[in-house]
């Protein structure tokens, strides 16, 4: 390829500032001996200056108004999440503090045994049992009317 | 004083303090940062996706994402380029979603426009400069790939270095260059097609 034929490829480059500055620097040598590198060049220039000129586009209307609105709303949902799985989180903990309580009420009144069916409810190990069954229970019931409200509130976004 | 800087951004008092307020979940920087680059990443999207309604939800979506990461924000890189990198991939996303194939798979590897351009074409030039010179580019650069769009308008349009292109785009410098060059030959290509040089004029 000869030194002209490189240099026409580097001539778009050139327009768009984009060479550096040994390639600059040889272009300018070589366009300064070469008409047709010189009027290609101007050309390019002429593209260059013209993209820089495109038409504007119009913002869509209340488009910075609606983006900020949709943040906050999705700002919002979040931070009733975080609430709601803090919620979950506490009223889990508390139903076990309720558990642990009335077993030590019931074994303190009861002097240590309870029997139903059989079975002495009084037992640790059996009041923890019933006492998971029920905090699960509870714990489901909860998750069901939190997602539904969940739902709920990303239609309504 | 945030709200009355929104109406100017120039006047706010340094991106950093802006982005420390968005960081703590100021809805008045929130206003001040979108207000600063609506025009320009508006205009960018819509070069890229041609369509107003996708581009007025993925500048939606590039804002929503800014709010989600930008905690994880590195100062020291440039909020704009940031800012446009996180639209690029979102835009990115939904070509994958909608086509199928990456961003950079219609990219014409044939051979380069350049090899077709007829040098020295004066015409070319004074139709240039005869008609609306702006519509016609744009008119012609809707025919490009949406790669090729996207450089041509991130250098020419937001006036971004090489170096910075390369940050939104993800790609080489080298690949910029290359990138540049076909689409600036391909526009020329698809001027001179649809307004073929007057013989004898």
């Amino acid at each position: 390829m000869s030194e002209h034929e490189s240099m026409l490829k580097m001539l778009a480059l050139a327009a768009a500032g984009a060479l550096d500055e040994q390639e600059q620097r040889r272009l300018d040598q070589h366009a300064a001996e070469c008409p047709l590198c010189r009027r290609e060049l101007e050309i390019w220039g002429a593209y260059s200056e013209g993209l820089g000129q495109l038409p504007q586009p119009a913002i869509p209307s209340h488009l910075m108004e609606r983006t900020r609105a949709r943040i906050l709303q999705e700002r919002a949902a979040a931070a009733d999440r975080r609430w709601n799985d803090l919620m979950v989180a506490a009223l889990a903990l508390f139903a076990w503090t309720v558990g642990l309580s009335f077993w030590f009420l019931l074994r303190v009144f009861s002097g240590g045994a309870l029997i139903v069916m059989g079975t002495n409810l009084i037992q640790l190990g059996t009041w923890s049992a019933i006492s998971t069954v029920l905090v699960w229970l509870t714990a489901a019931a909860a998750a069901l009317a939190l997602g539904k409200r969940r739902r709920e509130l990303r239609r309504a976004l | 004083m945030i709200l009355a800087a929104a109406m100017n951004p120039e006047a706010l008092s340094g991106a950093e303090d802006i982005i420390a307020m968005m960081r703590r979940g100021d809805p008045d920087a929130l206003t001040a940062v979108i207000s600063r680059y609506q025009h320009r990443l508006y205009r960018y999207l819509l070069r890229l996706v041609r369509e107003p309604a996708t581009a007025d939800d993925l500048f939606q979506q590039t804002w929503l994402r800014v709010m989600e990461k930008i905690g994880r924000y590195d100062a020291r890189r440039s909020f704009e380029a940031w800012l446009f990198s996180v639209a690029h991939n979102l835009a990115v996303d939904l070509w994958r979603a909608k086509h199928g194939e990456s961003l950079d798979s219609g990219e014409d590897s044939g051979e380069p426009a350049g090899e077709r351009l007829a040098c020295g074409d004066p015409d070319a030039l004074e139709q240039l400069l005869d008609f609306e010179r702006g519509a016609m580019l744009a008119a012609c650069m809707q025919g490009l790939p949406t790669i090729h769009r996207e450089v041509l308008t991130l250098r020419f349009e937001e006036g971004m270095k090489l170096e910075e292109i390369a940050d939104v785009t993800g790609i080489p410098l080298s690949t910029v260059k290359s990138r540049l060059r076909r689409a600036l030959e391909g526009l020329r290509t698809a001027l001179e097609a649809r307004f073929p040089r007057r013989r004898g004029a």
